[in-house]
C-alpha cells in the first residue's frame, strides 16, 4: 500500500496488546486488510489464513475474472454482497467444532457405518452425472467420493462453509453457481445441495444437467430414503464426530486429529467428566489457540510450503532455525494441559486438565492415536 | 592528580572515555590480530591473506635483524602459550603473528624498516584553548597522552623504575595533530623534537617554547625495542597505554575498520532510526523528522524511504486498535525485515532486523535492551539522540550493534587466535539472542572459601577506606561513593560476585554486553582495560523514593577496569553525600589504582578459579552424540556394565581425568581439595552408596570394563570417551584425590533421575538477583562430538520460543479479569516443553535408516519461592519432572 513504489511490502504489524493488523494483495487486484484486538503472537497467523479464505470465498461465489479485472468498482462492490454471509460464516466462527478455516484440513466426522453412505453417496454422485458428491452432517464431511477429496484441501472447506451457509437459510434444495479458486477460478459449477434431513445435507458438483428439480424428484428420494436410521444415527453422533465405538480415554478433554497425507481432520470435545470447570466454548478456544500455537512455532504446516514464495517467506522464519525436527510438545497452563504430537502422517493436539502428571501425557496421546485408526 | 586531569581534555569533547589498553605481549595476541587493511582489503580473500602473509614475513625477517631482544622475548611468551593456551593449537603461531602484524604495520605506516622515524606534526600552541587545565602541553598540543610511571600497577617498580625517563606515548587524544598525521603509534617513545632530545622532564619546557604554528619533526623509537628490553618475563609492566578513540577501538577489538564490516553487511537491510512524530508540515526542509540515522547503506536507504509508513502505523494503529504498535514486518525484495518500534515522548525510535537473524519473537526483547542501554548511558533516548555530539558515537554504538547481531562469526574471528581458513564457524545467533535477552548475567558458582574471599575483597575495597581515598587523607570531601562493584572473571563471561542491586547489575551488564566487553575478551587475557563513563541508572532515575526519604540527587559513573583475566565493574555516586561533580569530570586515578590493586589482590584467587572452571561440570552433562548407537563400542561398553551391577557400579566410580599430557594436568590435580563442593550431594542414597563403594576402593585392580574404556579413550576413537566424566555412570562420578580423599567424598551432583545420566544442557535463571548460570563454555567444550553443539544450537532457539511463551502469558496474569481471547489465548504458562528428534548428519549406510536420538527441551517458570526460570534439555529416556530439577539445581548449586 504505502511502500509499493520504495521496493517494500508490507504484511503485518503487531500491537501491544497482542493485537495485530495483516495485508495482503490478491492477484494486484484486491487488497484485504485484516485487524484484531488481541490474540497473541499467534494471532497473526490465524488472520493470515482469514485473508486466504475470504479472498477463496469471493472467488468461489464471484469468479476471479470478476474480481481482477474490475470495470465498475460499485457495481463489484454491490457484487461482493452476495458472499458476506459465507465470509461473516468465517469470520464469526460461529459453529464450535469446525476448524477447517483454521486448519485447512476438512472437518470430517467419521459415521458408524462408512461404507453404506460410501456407496450411495458414489451411486447418487454417479447419477447426477458428475463425479464431485458428498454428505454433510452437522457441517463435517460424513462422507465423500473420491473425486471430492482430491479437490484442495481449500476447495474443501470452503464448499463445506458454503454448504452450511446455504442450508442453514432454510431451502430445501439450491441450485448455486460456484467457482473453484484453485481448480477452476474462471469457469463455474453448479452445486446442487438437498437437504436431506435437517442438519444433513448432500451436494454434487455438476455441469448444465440435471435441472435441480428433476435431480432433486428423481434421485434424492431413490438414492436416501433407504438410509434415513443411518443418517439419524450420524446426527445423532452430535459434535462427538467419533462412532460409538471408540471411546476416549477419560483424562481427553478436547482432540484435533489430522491426517496430514489426506487433509482431513476430526475434532472433538468430551463432555463427560463433568466435574471439570472447563466449558465448552474454553476448550475449543484452547484448542486453537494450541493449534495456532504449535504449528506457527514447531510443526510445519504443509501448504505453508508450496504456498506463493513470499508467504513462505512470511511463515517459516521461525521454523527454519531449529536445527532438529520438533516432535511433539506439550503446554502446562493453569486450566489445562495441552499435547501435541507429530508424526509423518498425523498431528494430533489434546487438552487433558491440569490433574494429569505431565509425563503421562505422552502416552494419553499415543493411546489416543492408536484408538483412532480410522484417520487413514 | 595528574591522572585524573589526564582524560579531562577528551571527556570535554564527548564525555565518555574509553582507554582501553592491550597487551602487546603474548597475553593480548590474539586480539591484537590487527588485520591493517591496504586499501585494498574490503573482504579478505584466502589469496589476499597468503599476499599479507609474505608480506609480514620479509617485515619480520627485517625486523629479526635488528631485535634480538625481542626473539628473546618471544620465546618465553611461547612458553607461556603453551601454558596458557593449551588447547590451542600450534602455540608457536600465536606469538608469531603479534611480530608480524606489527612488522605489517611498520611496513605500512613508513617506508624503510627503521627502528627511529620521524613523524611530522603541525602544530598551533594558539589553538590551545583554556579548558585544559592539567595534561600539560604534551598532551595539549600535540595530543599524545603520557602515563607517568608511578600511575602504573603496584608490584612492578623496577619496570616502572626503568621507564622514568622515557616519553612512552600511551594513548593518542583524538583529532590531536598525533594522531591525525597517523604516524604516532601507541607505545611508541618520542625521543626527540625537531632533533632535540627529549624526556619526560624536559618535553613542557620544549615545546613550550614553540612559538606559533609550525611543523614539527618528532623522532620516535617503535615499541617493539623499548619493550623487549623487559625480556625475560611477559610481566604487567609492558602494557602500553590506550586512550583511542572509539573507532580506534572498535578497529583494536575487531581487527577491521567499521566501514569495511559495515560493507559486509551492507546489502542485508537493517536501520535504525529516530523519529519525530511531530511533523510541521509548514517547513520545506526535507528529510527533517530523521534525527538519526544509522547506517547510510543502501539496503538501510530502502528502509528509510519508507519511514512514512512507520509514522503513519505509529500514529493510525493506536487509534484502531486500541494498542500501541510494537513491530511489524515487511518484505524488502527477498528480505523479510522485522521493524520493532518504542514510542517516547513525540518521538519513534525504529529499528530493523532481518528476520533470518532475529525471529519476531525475541524482537522485543533485543529491542527493549537496546533502549536501556542507551538510557542508562544517555539518560533518555531524546538525549541521546537528540544532540548532535553523539552522533558519532551512537553510529559506533549501532554498528556494534547490528554486526553483534547479524554477523557474530566475524567478531569472533577477529579476536580468535589465527584468522581461520576455515568458513566460519556455524552462527549460535539463536544462543546469542537468548542468553543477552536474559535479564541475567551469567554466573559461576565458587566454592565457597573462594567467594568469601572475593567478597572480602571487593567489600573492602567498596567500604573506601584505604588511603588517598578516605576523607582524612586529604581532609577533603570524597569524591565519589561506591555504591558497589561487580566482578567478571575470564573478563566477563561469568559474574563470580556481586555487590550491586540487581537493575544497576543489569544496566552495567547490558552496557558490557554493548560494547562486547562480555563475550569477546572471554577466553583471552585483555592487558589492560579501563573505562569511565557517566550512566544513568535505570533504576534511580525511574525513582523508586520510598516515603519520606528521597534519593540524593547524585550523578553516577562507571568505571570498568580490566585486568588479565578479571574486569570489576564499580559504579560510583557523586552528590549525595560525597561531593557533587561538575562538568564532566574524569576518572580518578585513585580509584582506578584501587581497582586494579583489587584485581591484582584477586589474582592471588585465580587458581582456585580456574579449577572451578576446569572441574569436571557441576550438575554432569552427557554429551548428544553418546546417545546415539552409531558407536558400537557403546552397546559393547552397555552390555558389560549390564551384565554385571557390580561392574556397572565400579565402572560408575570412573577415576578423575587421566592428566592429559602437559601442562594443564596440575590445574585438575593440584589441590583438588579445594574445590569443595558447591555441588552438594543432595540425598541421592544410590549416590552414596556408589562414592563409598569406591571410596573404598578407588584405585582397585582395573575392572575389565574400566580398562576397556581407558583403551579406548586413549585411541581417541570418535572423541567419545575422551571426556573425563564417564559418560555413562556419571550420576555417581567420584573423582580419586591424590590427597585427603579419605575426608573429602563428593558424589556429583546429577540432575536426571535413572541410572544414566541423560542431562545434555541447562539455564538456570533467577530473577531476583539476576544472575543465571549454564554449563561453562569449557564444560560444553569438553563435550565435544558433532551433534552436541547442534543440539546446543536448537536448544537455545527453542528456549527463545519458550521464554517468549512466558513473557506473552505473564501481562495475561496481571489483567486476569480481561476478557478471554485478548492477549495470550491460552492463559498463563507454566511449563512448555518440545521433544526433538535428531538423526547423525550424512549418514552413508543405505540399507539400515539412520539411528535417531530424542530429547525434550523443557522450560518452567517458578515464581515461588523465588522467581526462577529453567531451561534443560535431556535425553527421552527418562521421564522426568523439571520443577524437580529446578529445585534440584538451585539447591544444589549455593547461590
Amino acid at each position: 500500500m504505502f511502500g509499493g513504489g520504495q521496493g517494500a511490502v508490507l504484511s503485518s504489524c503487531e500491537t501491544e496488546a497482542g493485537g495485530g493488523v495483516v495485508w495482503r494483495v490478491f492477484q494486484d487486484s484486491v487488497m484485504l486488510i485484516a485487524v484484531s484486538r488481541g490474540g497473541g503472537k499467534e494471532e497473526q497467523v490465524r488472520l493470515r489464513r482469514l485473508l486466504e479464505n475470504v479472498w477463496s470465498c469471493m472467488v468461489l461465489v464471484l469468479g476471479q475474472d470478476e474480481l481482477v479485472h474490475v470495470k465498475n468498482v460499485e457495481r463489484l462492490k454491490k457484487e461482493l454482497r452476495s458472499c458476506f454471509s459465507l465470509i461473516d460464516l468465517l469470520l464469526e466462527e460461529k459453529l464450535e467444532g469446525i476448524l477447517g478455516s483454521l486448519t485447512h484440513c476438512a472437518d470430517s466426522l467419521l459415521p458408524p457405518n462408512a461404507s453404506v453412505l460410501q456407496e450411495t453417496v458414489d451411486g447418487f454422485a454417479r447419477a447426477a452425472d458428475s463425479e464431485f458428491g458428498c454428505l454433510i452432517v452437522h457441517g463435517r464431511i460424513a462422507s465423500a467420493t473420491e473425486k471430492w477429496w482430491r479437490l484442495a484441501p481449500q476447495e474443501v472447506i470452503l464448499l463445506s462453509a458454503f454448504v452450511r451457509s446455504l442450508s442453514s437459510s432454510g431451502s430445501a434444495s439450491c441450485d448455486y453457481p460456484v467457482f473453484l479458486p484453485q481448480g477452476s477460478p474462471t469457469v463455474a459449477h453448479r452445486l446442487l445441495r438437498f437437504q436431506l434431513l435437517p442438519g444433513a445435507d448432500v451436494c454434487v458438483l455438476c455441469g448444465p444437467t440435471p435441472p435441480l428439480h428433476e435431480a432433486e424428484a428423481q434421485l434424492v428420494g431413490r438414492f436416501w430414503s433407504p438410509l434415513v436410521e443411518t443418517l439419524r444415527e450420524c446426527l445423532a453422533l452430535g459434535e462427538r464426530c467419533l462412532p460409538g465405538s471408540v471411546t476416549l480415554r477419560p483424562d481427553v478433554l478436547a482432540l484435533l486429529l489430522i491426517n496430514r497425507e489426506t487433509r482431513r481432520s476430526v475434532c472433538c470435545v468430551q463432555m463427560f467428566p463433568h466435574h471439570h470447570t472447563l466449558s465448552k466454548t474454553r476448550r475449543w478456544e484452547l484448542l486453537r489457540s494450541f493449534y495456532t500455537f504449535s504449528t506457527s512455532r514447531y510443526f510445519s504446516q504443509e501448504e505453508a510450503a508450496c504456498g506463493p514464495p513470499e508467504e513462505r517467506a512470511l511463515v517459516g522464519d521461525f521454523l527454519q532455525g531449529f536445527s532438529h525436527q520438533p516432535q511433539q510438545c506439550y503446554l502446562v497452563t493453569e486450566e489445562c494441559k495441552s499435547f501435541g504430537l507429530q508424526t509423518p502422517q498425523h498431528q494430533l493436539f489434546l487438552l487433558s486438565p491440569p490433574d494429569v502428571p505431565t509425563f503421562a501425557l505422552r502416552t494419553v496421546a499415543t493411546q489416543t492415536l492408536l484408538l483412532l485408526p480410522l484417520m487413514n | 592528580q595528574k591522572n585524573g586531569e589526564l582524560f579531562y581534555l577528551e571527556l570535554s569533547e564527548g564525555e565518555e572515555e574509553a582507554a582501553l589498553a592491550r597487551a602487546a605481549s603474548s597475553q593480548g595476541v590474539s586480539t591484537n590480530h590487527v588485520r591493517f587493511s591496504d586499501k585494498e582489503a574490503e573482504v579478505i580473500t584466502e589469496q589476499d591473506r597468503k599476499q599479507r602473509r609474505g608480506l609480514k614475513a620479509e617485515g619480520e625477517t627485517a625486523l629479526k635483524r635488528l631485535a634480538r631482544i625481542l626473539r628473546r622475548k618471544r620465546r618465553p611468551s611461547q612458553r607461556r602459550g603453551g601454558k596458557e593456551g593449551g588447547k590451542e593449537n600450534p602455540a608457536s603461531s600465536r606469538p608469531a603473528s603479534i611480530l608480524k602484524n606489527q612488522a605489517a604495520q611498520r611496513q605500512g605506516v613508513t617506508v624503510q624498516q627503521q627502528r627511529l622515524k620521524d613523524a611530522c606534526v603541525y602544530l598551533n600552541p594558539k589553538r590551545l584553548g583554556g579548558g585544559c587545565e592539567g595534561g600539560g602541553l604534551l598532551e595539549a598540543l600535540l595530543g599524545v597522552v603520557h602515563r607517568p610511571a608511578r600511575s602504573r600497577a603496584p608490584g612492578d617498580p623496577a619496570a616502572a623504575a626503568r621507564r622514568e625517563e622515557r616519553l612512552t606515548v600511551h594513548g593518542l587524544i583524538p583529532n590531536s595533530p598525533a594522531a591525525k598525521c597517523g604516524q604516532i603509534l601507541i607505545g611508541d617513545v618520542i625521543v626527540a623534537v625537531d632533533d632535540v632530545d627529549v624526556t619526560s622532564e624536559n618535553i613542557e619546557r620544549v615545546l613550550s617554547c614553540i612559538p606559533g604554528p609550525t611543523q614539527v619533526r618528532l623522532t620516535l623509537e617503535t615499541v617493539a625495542l623499548v619493550d623487549g628490553g623487559g625480556g625475560a618475563e611477559p610481566s604487567p609492566a609492558r602494557r602500553p597505554k590506550a586512550s583511542p578513540p572509539v573507532s580506534q577501538l572498535v578497529r583494536l577489538l575487531w581487527g577491521e575498520d567499521t566501514a569495511e564490516l559495515q560493507m559486509s553487511v551492507g546489502h542485508i537491510p537493517h536501520v535504525v532510526m529516530y523519529l519525530s512524530l511531530k511533523l510541521d508540515s509548514a517547513s520545506p526542509q526535507d528529510e527533517e523528522e530523521i534525527l538519526y540515522q544509522y547506517p547510510m547503506s543502501e539496503a538501510s536507504g530502502q528502509l528509510k524511504g519508507v519511514r512514512g509508513i512507520f509514522l503513519t502505523l505509529c500514529d493510525m494503529l493506536e487509534n484502531v486498535t486500541g494498542g500501541r504498535i510494537i513491530s511489524s514486518s515487511l518484505l524488502l525484495g527477498k528480505h523479510l525485515v522485522h521493524v520493532g518500534y518504542w514510542k517516547e515522548g513525540s518521538n519513534l525510535l525504529v529499528i530493523g532486523l532481518p528476520a533470518e537473524r532475529v525471529p519476531l519473537l525475541c524482537l522485543q526483547t533485543v529491542l527493549g535492551d537496546v533502549v536501556r542501554t542507551l538510557k542508562v548511558m544517555y539518560g533518555s533516548l531524546d538525549s541521546a539522540f537528540c544532540e548532535v555530539d553523539h552522533a558519532p558515537r551512537l553510529d559506533h554504538f549501532f554498528c556494534l550493534f547490528f554486526q553483534q547481531l547479524i554477523q557474530p562469526w566475524r567478531l569472533r574471528e577477529g579476536c580468535s587466535a589465527p584468522p581461520p581458513s576455515a568458513p566460519p564457524p556455524p552462527p549460535d545467533v539463536s544462543g546469542t539472542l537468548f542468553l543477552e535477552g536474559l535479564p541475567a548475567v551469567r554466573w559461576l558458582t565458587l566454592p565457597p572459601e573462594i567467594k568469601m574471599e572475593v567478597d572480602t575483597v571487593l567489600s573492602d575495597f567498596e567500604s573506601s577506606d584505604f588511603g588517598e581515598m578516605s576523607e582524612d587523607f586529604f581532609g577533603l570531601r570524597r569524591l565519589y561513593v561506591t555504591l558497589g562493584s561487580c566482578l567478571f572473571y575470564k573478563v566477563g563471561s561469568y559474574l563470580i560476585a556481586n555487590h550491586l542491586p540487581k537493575e544497576a547489575l543489569l544496566d552495567v551488564c547490558l552496557y558490557c554486553q554493548h560494547y562486547c566487553l562480555l563475550p569477546l575478551a572471554s577466553e583471552q587475557r585483555v592487558g589492560q582495560l579501563v573505562v569511565w563513563r557517566e550512566v544513568f541508572p535505570q533504576q534511580r532515575a525511574g525513582g523508586g523514593v520510598a516515603a519520606g526519604y528521597s534519593r540524593p540527587p547524585g550523578r553516577h559513573f562507571l568505571l570498568i577496569v580490566g585486568l588479565r583475566h578479571f574486569m570489576q565493574c564499580v559504579l560510583l555516586e557523586a552528590g549525595g553525600c560525597a561531593s557533587p561533580a561538575a562538568g564532566s569530570p574524569g576518572p580518578d586515578c585513585v580509584y582506578v589504582d584501587q581497582v586494579k590493586a583489587t584485581l591484582l589482590q584477586l589474582e592471588a584467587l585465580e587458581a582456585g578459579m580456574e579449577e572451578r572452571l576446569s572441574a569436571p561440570p557441576a550438575p554432569c552433562l552427557s554429551c548428544a552424540d553418546w546417545f546415539l548407537p552409531a558407536a558400537a563400542a557403546r552397546e559393547r561398553l552397555d552390555g558389560l556394565a549390564a551384565s554385571s551391577p557390580v561392574l556397572s557400579k565400579l565402572a560408575g566410580a570412573v577415576r578423575g581425568p587421566p592428566p592429559p599430557p602437559g601442562a594443564r594436568g596440575r590445574g585438575l590435580f593440584g589441590e583438588k581439595s579445594r574445590r569443595s563442593s558447591p555441588q552438594r550431594s543432595l540425598s541421592d542414597s544410590g549416590g552414596e552408596e556408589h562414592g563409598s563403594g569406591a571410596g573404598l576402593s578407588p584405585n582397585s585392580t582395573p575392572d575389565p570394563a574400566r580398562r576397556r574404556r581407558d583403551s579406548l579413550g586413549s585411541n581417541g576413537s570418535g572423541g567419545l570417551f575422551k571426556v573425563n566424566p564417564n559418560p555413562f555412570h556419571l550420576g555417581t562420578l567420584k573423582k580419586t584425590l591424590t590427597e585427603r580423599e579419605t575426608e573429602e567424598m563428593y558424589a556429583t551432583l546429577k540432575l536426571t533421575a535413572g541410572a544414566e545420566n541423560t542431562l545434555f544442557h541447562y539455564v538456570l535463571m533467577e530473577t531476583v538477583r539476576g544472575i543465571f548460570i549454564a554449563p561453562t563454555h569449557r564444560e560444553v567444550a569438553q563435550l565435544s562430538g558433532s551433534i552436541h553443539p547442534q543440539l546446543i544450537r536448537n536448544f537455545h532457539h527453542c528456549c527463545l520460543s519458550i521464554r517468549a511463551a512466558f513473557q506473552q502469558s505473564l501481562p495475561g496474569r496481571r489483567a486476569a479479569d480481561r476478557p478471554l481471547g485478548g492477549g495470550w489465548g491460552l492463559g498463563p504458562v507454566k511449563e512448555h516443553g518440545v521433544l526433538f528428534q535428531c538423526k547423525p548428519e550424512n549418514w552413508t549406510d543405505q540399507r539400515k535408516p539412520a539411528p535417531t536420538m530424542t530429547y525434550w527441551v523443557i522450560g518452567r517458570m517458578l515464581l515461588e519461592p523465588v522467581p526462577q526460570e529453567f531451561y534443560v534439555c535431556f535425553h527421552d529416556s527418562v521421564a522426568e519432572v523439571p520443577v524437580e530439577m529446578a529445585f534440584r539445581l538451585s539447591f544444589g548449586l549455593a547461590l
